[in-house]
């Protein structure tokens, strides 16, 4: 998939297009708004990742031109603003989602795959792992044809580790996923570790779980072929 | 007790004062007027009844009495003169007040006593008017003039009312109008119309503040807006790197321990800043409050979310629900951090030990919706009360950065909720959020 990253922070849009190069997406950078103007009135891209603070360019103007002219690629915005009118805004003028920085890339990622199954319809409703699949449609998980039981926050904590397949995700990022960044201040607690310790109970009871793995001093990691 | 009301009541409390004295005197007043009307009455037939000695001699007047030996009565009774010759040479002249028998009854008259000599002889003389009829004028005045003071004052209560109200009522457009205004942008800056340069000048000063209040906040919110920017910026290119760092295949294990704790490290400054963040936005109305929901519903939501946190730790978290309450013009996603973060911090200082509980109440007292959520924990020193929640309170009362609380705090301002918490040490603590329900 093609995505034209829009950020002016340089070392920032480094990182987000080596992390979604290893993820196999081809992606191009720019810095400046009008680059960006151009490039998107030319190109077609399959995701914009829009920052709202450009040097010489107000992002939801950009945002506004694109979808004006017909573009129909998937839209997030990045910003530092937080502001809630801004993401009224952003999202009254045709932005698919909006995040908030400073964000996590595993969170970036499984957001673009939200959107992609949304806006595209691809990447199927059926995710296979192990034994187990997980339909995203229901949000249910079965295990040969039989449904296991899990609760919401197992479900979406589940989903974000097979989003992110094969790479360690922190205790925190996860806890970020579920409750968001300003929830409270207890990162360090031991609400993941007793979400996931049930969930592998729960999973435990139909069928192996060793693609489940704890990740000494990081987190957790599902591990797939 | 608003102005309107207590200048009716300070009107009508010294026209009550006058109205009092006035029939506290007006009994002495009225007695003293009446008798000197009497008295000059009596002077009066005093000197017709010498005149009339001198004109005709005093024999008519002698013999008219001598039919009765208390001397001679008007018709009922009213008045009376007695004329005596007498021997003595003594003269006076005074006026007094009497008893008589009359018809075995007992009158009390005013009784002109006047010794007097014409031709060398003494006459005594008495006249004397029946004070009845004085004391029956008296009462019939008084009783008049209670009815008129009584018809007056509900009329000054009735006049007053009306001219006060009309008099403050831009005065309680005024209050009105700040008491509807939740922020200075949503004040209603159209003037009242009054001819009281006092209250134009009031209308007129507030509605400046509020616009200078209104810049400020905007300001205030531009300057949050970009500190957040500048803050949150450097955090987030710090934060992909270290994530790429640790997909990174090529490092070794131990490295990729280091940059997960740095990682975490920098997370502890993303929490504090976006907590500043979120209390700003808070504090600056920059949240919606277009919600309708049940707190029973959010409870439980909240319950079930931190209750395997609980179990785990082989707590018991208890409900109580004694009724619901539709939550309107609210925020509903604040409102479940604010439930959250203080259940989360019950469930965190809670002891651990098997059979701890927490106890999760909601319902009505008196005028006013409740939650509390109860801990049997350590509780904390009464002094330490105070300071939960502030931000970046002392060490010792909580782990963490103590911001959670400080967040509670101000979405509890946020929806015009008290937020109070009851503890001692060794007992646990109690927070109670409340609201009132009209």
């Amino acid at each position: 998939m093609n995505v034209l990253i829009v950020e002016d922070e340089d070392s920032l849009a480094g990182e987000m297009a080596t992390f979604l190069r290893n993820e196999q997406y081809l992606v191009e950078v720019v810095h400046q708004g009008k680059l960006a103007s151009e490039k998107i009135s030319v190109n077609l891209y399959d995701f914009i990742l829009l920052d709202l603070c450009l040097p010489d360019y107000e992002g939801l103007q950009l945002l506004h031109e694109a979808r004006e002219a017909g573009n129909e690629a998937a839209i997030i915005i990045l910003t530092a603003r937080g502001d809630v009118s801004d993401r009224i805004r952003g999202l009254d003028l045709g932005a698919d989602d909006y995040i908030a920085k400073p964000f996590s890339l595993n969170e970036l990622h499984s957001r673009m795959n939200a959107v992609a199954r949304r806006k595209f319809g691809i990447k199927g409703n059926i995710i296979g792992f192990g034994e187990f699949s997980m339909d995203l449609l229901q949000k249910k998980v079965f295990h040969q044809n039989q449904q296991v039981e899990l609760t919401k926050r197992q479900f979406d904590l589940l989903h974000y580790l097979l989003i992110n397949k094969n790479r360690a995700l922190t205790r925190m990022q996860l806890y970020e996923h579920i409750w968001g960044n300003s929830l409270d201040d207890d990162y360090d607690s031991n609400f993941i570790d007793v979400h996931i310790k049930n969930l592998r109970k729960k999973l435990a009871q139909h069928g192996p779980v060793d693609w489940l793995d704890t990740v000494r001093g990081i987190g957790y990691r599902v591990s797939l072929d | 007790m608003n102005l309107r009301n207590k200048l009716v009541v300070y009107l009508l409390f010294t026209k009550g004062i006058f109205v009092i004295i006035f029939l506290l005197t007006a009994p002495f007043l009225l007695e003293r007027i009446n008798l000197y009307q009497t008295d000059l009455l009596l002077i009066d037939k005093r000197e017709q009844i010498i005149e009339s000695i001198m004109q005709n001699g005093s024999e008519a007047l002698l013999s008219y009495q001598e039919i009765g030996n208390e001397g001679s009565f008007g018709i009922f009774q009213q008045e009376f003169f007695q004329l005596k010759k007498t021997d003595s040479d003594s003269l006076w002249n005074f006026i007094e007040i009497t008893g008589r028998y009359v018809d075995d009854q007992w009158v009390d008259y005013r009784v002109l006593n006047y010794a007097f000599q014409i031709n060398g002889q003494t006459y005594h003389l008495q006249i004397g008017t029946s004070l009845e009829q004085i004391f029956r004028t008296e009462r019939n005045l008084i009783v008049i003039t209670l009815i008129l003071l009584t018809l007056f004052v509900i009329f000054a209560y009735v006049f007053n009312a009306i001219t006060t109200r009309w008099i403050t009522l831009p005065l309680e457009e005024i209050t009105s109008k700040l008491k509807h205004c939740k922020s200075p942008d949503l004040y209603d800056h159209n003037p009242v119309k009054t001819s009281t340069s006092d209250f134009r000048f009031l209308d007129y000063t507030i509605s400046e503040m509020m616009y200078k209040l209104e810049e400020l906040f905007a300001k205030e919110r531009e300057i949050t807006a970009n500190i957040s920017h500048e803050l949150l910026t450097p955090i987030s290119v710090v934060q992909s790197k270290l994530e790429n760092m640790i997909n990174d295949t090529n490092i070794s294990e131990a490295h990729v321990i280091k940059v997960s704790e740095s990682l975490r490290t920098l997370n502890r400054l993303k929490v504090i800043v976006n907590s500043l963040l979120l209390i700003a936005r808070v504090e600056n109305n920059q949240f919606l409050k277009n919600d309708t929901f049940s707190i029973q519903d959010l409870l439980t939501e909240v319950t079930d979310e931190i209750s395997p946190i609980g179990e785990e730790k082989g707590l018991k978290i208890i409900s109580r629900y004694h009724s619901d309450y539709h939550l309107t013009n609210a925020n509903r996603a604040l409102m479940f951090t604010l439930l959250f973060n203080i259940l989360n911090n019950a469930v965190k200082h809670s002891n651990q030990q098997i059979g701890g509980i927490v106890e999760v109440a909601c319902g009505m007292e008196s005028k006013s919706f409740f939650v509390t959520i109860s801990d049997q924990g350590q509780g904390m020193p009464d002094e330490l009360a105070s300071e939960v929640f502030k931000r970046f309170r002392k060490k010792g009362i909580q782990d963490g950065h103590g911001l959670g609380l400080a967040i509670a705090k101000s979405i509890a301002d946020f929806h015009n909720m008290e937020i109070h918490l009851k503890t001692h040490k060794g007992e646990g603590t109690t927070f109670r959020i409340s609201w009132p329900v009209e």
